[in-house]
């Protein structure tokens, strides 16, 4: 088990570095930040001075090195942009970013764990289908066509919710179905299929013939054997949430979270932000994937006992 | 089950209540703004982003009559200045002056500012002050409210100059002992300054969150007319669907950048209303002179000739942008010379001077960001077929990064702001003999354009200066290192209840929410 442990971490600390490397030298093969923050106008004598200032006059690699060995400190640097600690920015970014992620995941599986019950269950009546239509316009309305229309409807013509920030509770509304509407219809198909899955296995005609209650047959039998594949697929998700998901919707809400602090640096050339987003992205994905791996453990007795 | 359990960890996460969505109140207003600045330093800052926002928190020692276009100098922190010599202007200072942070400002904050910006050794303040402050020489203390400045040449535009953003009042101990020795100004200090910015004007910066909301409160120590407002609020909102949205709603009372095709959804609302003007900046088209490919000042006025401008400010501005026939706008005063015709759109003699230039065929390169100048992409699209209508082939080349210094760049846009009110503020830093442009190697003088730009700069006698400005431009149509496209029109949104405009005075972009600039009814 601890040699299991150790080895899944050193390919986590592999991993990084590949994806630290990788980002430092693209992001410089890209162009040098100067010429994107204020970069008009300036003599070649006077750009190589601010290049200097900005401390990107050394080798790639002697800057690679310096980077590398502030980062075993702790320390990501200081924004080329804003001159401010990345540490600080990150701060302000992660806990809006975080409301969000948490907000869309649990209604993604308060609303599409039910639904895709449902549509299974009732598969061959009009409710299945209306379910599965429903998915189905989700699955393919780009979210920020959605978030235009939320806005156009429930804050432009309505004036019931506000239109951006993240002040209250109010605002969370929008943003939190704009950003889950894909997962929602996405999970809801996966659960409609997995449980479609289960519900032709024999254990389960055996669960009825013992005399069972049918929500009881469905939720305990059948769900929980469902499961698997659900937060598999939901790992997924949410790893794709924290990576990219959310940009385009901070950006419509003007909701200042990380993914709209990547685009921007990345837009700007701000290195030191940008590798500070990547890593911190790449975290959470291999965070989410292990925490997954646990869930699985909880939900099928077998994948604990296959590793112990 | 779930569902309550979403209710609750989203309440858990929330910071504040729901808040009601009720217009804001007279005592505070609130602004959504389409760009917002990553630091506050008026020395540093030469962005159009930035310029909103100095004016409200910081002074000049010369003021400026905003409402008119043209230059009448008011006292501002100075009370009196009267020229010792031929190089040296004496400044008497008004007491009783405070910083926000409750410290007096005297004459050892003024030569701090001033020096900082005409000696710089802080790289950022180096490389932007020497196109713009050049003549200046050093600011010396002459007692707590007297200061002298001196120049390398006697100087025609003191009052301009000396009114002008980066030259702006900070105060010397506050920023030195922002970080390490309070008795050094050190470039750590500069930088930290730019976090949390302190000035002398009617409103101090409570907040500053980079690129996200300042707030500003009164200042009750104000030496001239109190702030209007307790508190304003300017929050980012990048999305103009969402900014038109939050000011329906009345969640802002302000909005900036309403592109044309929206001005008749905000005015369709009864509650609103918009404000706009032709802005003193011009959005211009380059040519890289030194590259091989437009080397030909024939190919580059054939190029010119072949741009129907006026076609331009139709499609793309509904006719609101102002197309000049030379560099010339009417807040450059005496200066604004609408005689001289240094464009012009003529199609035939576009297709002549191509024919006479030598041109083969090349593809012409252009440069644009996609999003940075409003229609900057789609006007580079009309250009290419402006051209293409001649025989000129070309490819748009989208791209964020500048490429103004780049040897390979053969055409792109740019713009020429106003940095202050007179044709030295846009074109003389532009296009100066050493200047930006020639600096970036994509332009070239000789002796006789910088003898032209010396007399233009320099000379104390206005006609002579509009005579040099008008030789000046005469080379500038003979061997064209640019194309004036036209003065973009900018609007604003706000409620009815809101008094405010942009003022003619001002730089590019200001919200001057200043004593007898804005006013909220009810």
């Amino acid at each position: 088990m601890l040699e299991y442990a150790l080895a899944r971490l050193l390919r986590m600390v592999v991993t990084m570095l590949v994806i630290v490397t990788g980002v430092f030298f693209a992001t410089r093969l890209s162009g040098n930040a100067v010429d994107f923050i204020g970069g008009e106008g300036l003599s070649a004598a006077d750009r190589a001075t601010l290049v200097a200032y900005y401390g990107l006059d050394a080798s790639w690699l002697e800057q690679y090195w310096r980077y590398l060995r502030a980062l075993a400190e702790g320390n990501f640097g200081i924004s080329l942009v804003e001159r401010r600690p990345v540490s600080t920015i990150a701060l302000e970014r992660v806990g809006p970013s975080l409301q969000l992620l948490v907000g869309a995941v649990l209604l993604t599986l308060a609303v599409a764990v039910p639904a895709g019950t449902l549509a299974a269950v009732y598969r061959k009546s009009w409710a299945g289908s209306m379910i599965m239509g429903a998915a189905f316009l989700g699955y393919a309305i780009p979210n920020f066509v959605l978030a235009v229309l939320l806005i156009l409807t429930l804050s432009f013509w309505l004036g019931w919710l506000p239109s951006s920030g993240n002040g209250s509770l109010a605002h969370f509304v929008m943003p939190v179905v704009a950003l889950s509407a894909f997962y929602i219809a996405s999970l809801t198909r996966f659960t409609r299929n997995a449980m479609l899955d289960v519900l032709s296995q024999d254990y389960l005609r055996t669960a009825r013939a013992k005399g069972l209650a049918e929500p009881r047959v469905i939720f305990k039998h059948a769900l929980r054997n469902a499961l698997i594949t659900i937060l598999s697929v939901l790992g997924l998700q949410i790893a794709g949430l924290a990576a990219a998901g959310n940009v385009v919707i901070e950006t419509i809400f003007a909701w200042r979270g990380i993914g709209e602090m990547l685009v921007s640096a990345a837009l700007r050339r701000d290195y030191p932000v940008l590798q500070f987003g990547v890593i911190a992205v790449a975290l959470a994905v291999i965070l989410i994937n292990t925490l997954v791996d646990l869930a699985y453990g909880a939900a099928d007795p077998r994948v604990r006992l296959a590793r112990s | 089950m779930m569902t309550r359990s979403l209710v609750l960890a989203l309440a858990a996460t929330s910071l504040a209540s729901l808040a009601p969505l009720t217009p804001a109140l007279a005592a505070e207003l609130k602004v959504g703004a389409s760009n917002m600045p990553p630091y506050l330093d008026p020395g540093r800052d030469h962005s159009n982003v930035g310029s909103q926002f100095y004016y409200n928190s910081f002074d000049t020692l010369i003021e400026k009559d905003h409402s008119t276009a043209e230059a009448k100098f008011l006292p501002g922190l100075a009370t009196q200045w009267n020229r010792i010599d031929d190089l040296t202007m004496e400044f008497k200072l008004r007491p009783g002056v405070v910083f926000h942070n409750g410290e007096p400002l005297t004459a050892d904050d003024v030569v701090f500012s001033f020096n900082r910006m005409f000696q710089a050794s802080f790289p950022p303040y180096a490389v932007r002050s020497k196109d713009r402050l050049n003549n200046f020489d050093v600011a010396e203390k002459v007692d707590d409210l007297t200061v002298r400045v001196r120049t390398k040449k006697p100087e025609p535009l003191w009052e301009t100059l000396i009114n002008m953003q980066q030259l702006m009042i900070v105060p010397e101990d506050y920023v030195k002992g922002l970080t390490g020795d309070p008795k050094v100004a050190e470039n750590s200090d500069f930088e930290a300054f730019a976090l949390a910015p302190v000035g002398s004007g009617p409103y101090r910066i409570a907040e500053f969150i980079p690129g996200e909301r300042i707030v500003w409160q009164r200042h009750d120590a104000f030496w001239g007319d109190k702030a209007p407002f307790e508190r304003v609020t300017v929050r980012s909102i990048p999305e103009m669907a969402t900014r038109i949205t939050a000011l329906k709603n009345g969640e802002v009372d302000i909005i900036t950048n309403l592109p044309p095709d929206q001005l008749a959804t905000v005015e369709a609302d009864p509650n609103l209303k918009t404000a706009g003007m032709v802005t003193p900046l011009f959005h211009v088209l380059i040519y890289n002179t030194l590259n091989e490919k437009m080397a030909s000042p024939k190919l580059r006025q054939a190029l010119n000739h072949a741009i129907d401008r006026q076609t331009l400010s139709e499609a793309l501005w509904q006719g609101k942008a102002v197309v000049p026939a030379s560099h010339t706008m009417e807040p450059f005063g005496a200066l604004y010379m609408p005689e001289l015709k240094t464009f012009e759109y003529d199609i035939e003699k576009a297709k002549e001077l191509l024919a006479e230039s030598g041109y083969k065929g090349e593809e012409i390169r252009i440069d644009t960001s996609a999003t940075y100048y409003t229609n900057g992409l789609l006007a580079m699209q009309a250009v290419a077929e402006m051209w293409g209508a001649i025989g000129v082939k070309t490819r748009i080349n989208v791209d964020d990064k500048w490429t103004g210094n780049d040897p390979t760049m053969n055409a792109r846009n740019w713009s020429n702001p106003m940095y202050f009110p007179d044709p030295f503020g846009s074109f003389g830093v532009m296009w100066a003999p050493g200047g930006p442009s020639e600096g970036e190697g994509r332009f070239k003088t000789d002796a006789d354009y910088a003898e032209k730009w010396d007399r233009f700069r320099f000379s104390t006698d206005v006609a002579a200066r509009r005579q040099a400005y008008g030789e000046l431009m005469e080379r500038i149509k003979n061997d064209p290192p640019f194309l004036v496209l036209y003065q973009p029109y900018e609007s604003w949104g706000m409620r009815k209840t809101v008094d405010w405009a942009p003022a003619p005075g001002h730089i590019p972009y200001v919200l001057d929410f200043r004593a007898g600039s804005i006013r909220v009814d009810g």
